[in-house]
């Protein structure tokens, strides 16, 4: 389906290839188009959120080969060529969640959940790269996503709590 | 804790666990449906043109290159929007009071940086953000107010030409004998306090989505606090024609007519007394200043009478709010004008520069205070010359005097002061416009708490004793407060006072404090009280204005379909605070079944009841989740009584217990609400299964004649006084919001609560120069904090129940009441310095250490 948000000028368009979720993408996007907007709008998983659309707030956070980026702050041009993660990516095909999200359910660590793709998708870098990590180590990391609901304690130990849970799964 | 409860749970008790959130299903799959989410086809996209001055006029703007930009549908002028929608009015007033009338847009004069003018309606969101480049507009400048002091100043050039000056609001108070208290005390101290200017700053930004079908009808998508509200204010103010006309159309529509009457007659039948309360004066002041207030009321509420078809407002999920999505903002009328002009869906999705330059600021304030007291440390006096600093618009319908208005009733706090006197001014400024933050009035808790100390270090005693020595006690309730509203035992902040200085030791703390000093730091500990009416005594409403309280009732609804299917409605617009998980817990229990087995619906207008305030003021817990427990209650002995007749029994031997509905005792002997269902749609002829077969509707005013919130919060502060940076080692909440629903819930309100103020104290300020440019328009100079800069949190619950029926009571706001106190108090321990204001940056506290020069 082709939204007619899609056609934001009148210019060219450039063919990409990506990846998302798993599944190949063959993607006509006019150069000008944030990542973001083009996962949203074209691929139509709305669950990468916009929070600031100026690369601080990081509610964007998406994997691009594995590695967190701010979808707002990238051109999808950019993006050609890669493997992009997204929210929707991150449960079984049956549905049964992460474990981030099972352990972030457990640990009721979001309240608006506005942030919440942020917050999942650089835990996930985070545990692959540093699979123990101390509670400093986990502010840290996540300090690059805003939440202006809970005061972060309820997310920490939503990351702590994922700690246990995929030691456990191990 | 007192043990009087009669019925606080039933069933399988979900009330009172820590209940994992239904709603964290979907959002932690990026399943949720935000305002942004739903892009509909064919929804056109809308930029707004604003003003990059903070005062001038307009002496023409351009915007046909704007409107021949290829992708560019249409380009609408200020004029083009003003000319078929009404003003904003003001809807609180008060003797002293003027709040200006103002346009949907600014059409020959901008009153802040960020005022819209035009907007461009195009395609895709980057067409319209490259045409409204191309809007030509020839701005003059003139004078900008962009301090208190400024406003304050006579002779300037006014924001609103029919003000007085720049003052909008003059209001004074008195309760007690001001001047013989504080002749008779042994000393008064004053001292003036700021606070600068915050931002709400929820992370999903504002937005609206309006569809058009082929009638005309709107069905608006928004992140709403109070959709009700949203749905009337459009309704009111898209009328196409003047007021006599629509009284005509009225009275020749039999079927409106009707309805109205009957309405009327309900209302007025309902409200007698509240409505014999009002003080006819209130609108005096404005009535004096601005005639054209009656004419734009009359307009409006014709237009209502008048008007068929009202839009229908849907809130799906909300990314936080903190009171500024309560507000009809003028972009929303914009859009639905737009929508309704073009025949067009359009869509606006703000974005952050919008969001700080006007999507909800709050706080600026200052307060000299004097307080009389004994060289014992007995309070006497309390006496408060505010100015709130409210921007160039009033948000709708909060108007400039809502704050001063809860400040005259909250200021005393909980101690036992014998005269209290307010002069509150408010004065309007060419920045963006005030709205609710968490805790509106929330300084007053800030000052007097700051100012204790200040008083506790004059008179050389403990802030701590001070406290003690001056606090209401349990056996001095129940009583009204000096300034009316009357209080109970859930005045409890005596107790959560001596518990907060019970769990600190300050042995301990001294060995910290030395320690910290050793190291080049500076440690210090802080502590603070405040009550809050969440929701209050019936006469708290009353106390701010007599008859305000008639709006205030929480509604709700509970059915049960053909098919067993129970669903509630609720008229609060929940945007984070859980909603969705503590009304199943409330309504299952009350059931008797399983938290999968209920549904509520929420944000929708055709569905749910109306609300004035949708969700705000602390009230989800106390009457959403009340009239939740009632209707559900209500249904289920419906349901008993039917089920009775099916297993021949009494009513009152009916159990219920996951959802088996059987005689006490014989629970292998039961039937469900399916089969209860079942047998009431046969009797009634009913085939389809989604049809309703028991409804309940309430309206709620909650119970029992206190409703109060309380907290004490104590926080340690250390200062590194090389780089003026400060961490947190402990910060103790503890609080008294009555019987917990779900304690992971009320756990993360108070801390959420706390993180905004720590946010305000160390972090955040809306930065305006004195010409009112605002210099603080990105995160990078807007600074929210991080996980690196919230420390972990303790609470301790306190849970007072009062006799009989025992509502929950509010929690959302408290933690930003009680945290800037605490925060700066702990930081003038540590720095052995009195603070006066609430923003305290690295750089200040190492001018306030001594270690650099003050700039």
């Amino acid at each position: 389906m082709s939204l007619p948000s899609v056609n934001t000028s009148i210019g060219e368009h450039l063919a990409i290839n990506v990846t998302v979720n798993g599944e190949a993408r063959a993607l006509n996007v006019d150069p000008r188009r944030s990542l973001a907007d083009v996962i949203r709008e074209d691929v139509g998983l709305t669950g990468t959120h916009l929070g600031c659309e100026h690369g601080v707030c990081g509610a964007c956070t998406v994997l691009l080969d594995g590695e967190p980026s701010r979808a707002c702050l990238m051109l999808a041009v950019q993006a050609d060529g890669t493997e992009i993660t997204t929210i929707e990516g991150l449960a079984d095909a049956d549905g049964t969640m992460h474990p981030i999200q099972q352990a972030m359910h457990e640990a009721m660590s979001f309240q608006c959940a506005f942030c919440s793709p942020g917050f999942l998708m650089s835990t996930v870098a985070l545990l692959r790269d540093n699979p123990n990590p101390s509670e400093a180590e986990i502010r840290e990391e996540l300090s690059g996503n805003l939440c202006r609901c809970t005061g972060y304690q309820s997310i920490v130990d939503g990351v702590e709590t994922a700690v246990t849970l995929m030691g456990e799964n191990a | 804790m007192t043990d009087t409860q009669d019925r606080q749970t039933s069933g399988l008790g979900f009330v009172g666990q820590r209940v994992k959130r239904v709603e964290d299903e979907r959002f932690l799959i990026g399943a949720g449906e935000f305002v942004a989410d739903l892009n509909p086809d064919g929804v056109l996209h809308t930029v707004f043109v604003r003003s990059p001055f903070p005062h001038a006029t307009i002496n023409s703007i351009d915007v046909s290159a704007a409107r021949t930009h290829p992708g560019v549908h249409r380009v609408f002028t200020a004029a083009e929007i003003n000319a078929v929608t009404n003003q904003f009015v003001p809807f609180f007033t008060e003797v002293g009071a003027y709040s200006p009338l103002y346009d949907v847009l600014s059409e020959d004069r901008v009153r802040h940086i960020g005022d819209p003018v035009a907007m461009v309606i195009a395609e895709s969101r980057y067409i319209a953000e490259d045409a409204a480049e191309l809007v030509e507009i020839d701005y003059e400048e003139l004078e900008a107010t962009g301090t208190i002091d400024q406003a304050l100043q006579p002779g300037r050039q006014q924001v609103w030409d029919r003000a007085d000056g720049n003052i909008l609001a003059d209001l004074d108070s008195e309760a007690g004998d001001v001047d013989a208290v504080f002749a008779a005390a042994d000393r008064v101290i004053t001292q003036t306090l700021d606070c600068p200017r915050q931002a709400n700053q929820p992370m999903e930004t504002r937005g609206s989505v309006v569809l058009i079908d082929d009638d005309g009808h709107l069905t608006i998508h928004s992140t709403s606090q109070a959709p009700h509200f949203l749905k009337w204010a459009v309704a009111g103010m898209l009328v196409d024609d003047g007021g006599f006309k629509n009284l005509g159309r009225f009275l020749r529509n039999s079927s409106r007519r009707k309805n109205f009457n009957a309405a009327r007659k309900t209302f007025m039948a309902k409200n007698k007394s509240k409505l014999k309360e009002r003080d006819m004066n209130v609108g005096k002041t404005q009535i004096s200043k601005d005639k054209s207030f009656l004419r734009q009321q009359m307009r409006m509420g014709m237009g209502l009478l008048a008007a068929e078809d009202y839009p229908t407002v849907k809130a799906g999920d909300i990314g936080g709010a903190f009171g500024s999505k309560g507000p009809v903002a003028r972009e929303d009328i914009a859009l639905a004008a737009a929508a309704k002009l073009m025949g067009r869906s359009v869509q606006w999705i703000e974005d952050r520069v919008e969001n700080l330059l006007d999507g909800g600021q709050a706080r600026e304030e200052r307060f000299t205070i004097s307080i009389a007291v004994d060289d014992d440390g007995t309070l006497k006096g309390l006496k408060v010359d505010a100015v709130l600093d409210h921007g160039a618009y009033a948000g709708f319908p909060i108007s400039p005097v809502v704050t001063p208005l809860l400040w005259k009733l909250y200021m005393p706090g909980a101690y036992d002061f014998k005269a209290f006197g307010l002069n509150a001014k408010v004065v309007a400024t060419n920045k963006g416009k005030v709205v609710p933050y968490r805790g509106p009035w929330a300084n007053e808790t800030w000052m007097r708490e700051r100012m204790l100390d200040i008083v506790a270090a004059e008179l050389g005693m403990s802030p701590f004793e001070l406290r003690q020595k001056n606090v209401i006690r349990a056996d001095q309730l129940p009583r009204p407060m000096i300034t009316g509203p009357d209080m109970d035992e859930t005045m409890s902040v005596a107790k959560t006072l001596d518990r907060a200085i019970e769990m600190i030791d300050f042995d301990q703390l001294e060995k910290d404090k030395a320690a910290a000093e050793a190291r080049g730091h500076r440690l210090g500990i802080g502590i603070a009280s405040y009550h809050e009416a969440a929701p209050g005594p019936p006469n708290f409403f009353k106390s701010a204005q007599a008859g305000s309280d008639m709006f205030l009732h929480e509604d709700g609804r509970a059915e049960i379909a053909a098919d067993g299917t129970i669903t509630m409605f609720t008229s609060q617009s929940p945007h984070g605070q859980s909603h969705q998980t503590t009304y199943t817990q409330v309504a299952a229990d009350e059931f008797g079944v399983a938290m999968e087995d209920v549904n509520i619906v929420w944000g929708d207008t055709d569905r749910t009841q109306f609300s004035f305030l949708g969700t705000g003021g602390s009230r989800g817990g106390p009457l959403g989740a009340g009239v939740m427990r009632m209707t559900a209650r209500e249904l289920r002995d419906q349901v008993a009584a039917v089920a009775a007749d099916m297993l021949e029994a009494s009513k009152d031997d009916i159990e219920i217990i996951a959802g088996n509905i059987h005689v006490a005792g014989v629970p292998s002997k039961g039937i469900t609400y399916k089969d209860v269902a079942a047998k009431v749609a046969a009797e009634q002829g009913v085939t389809d299964q989604t049809a309703t077969v028991f409804s309940e509707n309430m309206e709620y005013e909650g119970v029992g004649n206190g409703g109060w919130s309380v907290a004490t919060h104590v926080a340690v502060v250390d200062i590194d006084l090389e780089t003026g940076m400060v961490e947190i080692p402990r910060y103790l909440v503890v609080e008294d919001c009555g019987p917990i629903i779900n304690p992971g819930i009320v756990d993360g309100q108070v801390r959420g609560g706390v993180a905004q103020g720590i946010g305000a104290v160390f972090y955040e300020k809306l930065a305006y120069d004195e010409n009112a440019n605002l210099q603080s328009t990105t995160y990078m100079d807007y600074l929210i904090p991080t996980a690196m800069e919230i420390p972990s949190i303790e609470i301790e619950h306190m849970e007072t129940l009062t006799a009989g029926e025992n509502d929950a009571r509010g929690v959302g706001e408290g933690g930003m009441i009680g945290a800037p106190a605490a925060l700066t108090n702990a930081v003038s321990d540590a720095l052995g310095v009195q603070v006066t204001e609430q923003y305290l940056p690295p750089y200040r506290l190492l001018e306030l250490a001594g270690v650099i020069e003050p700039s």
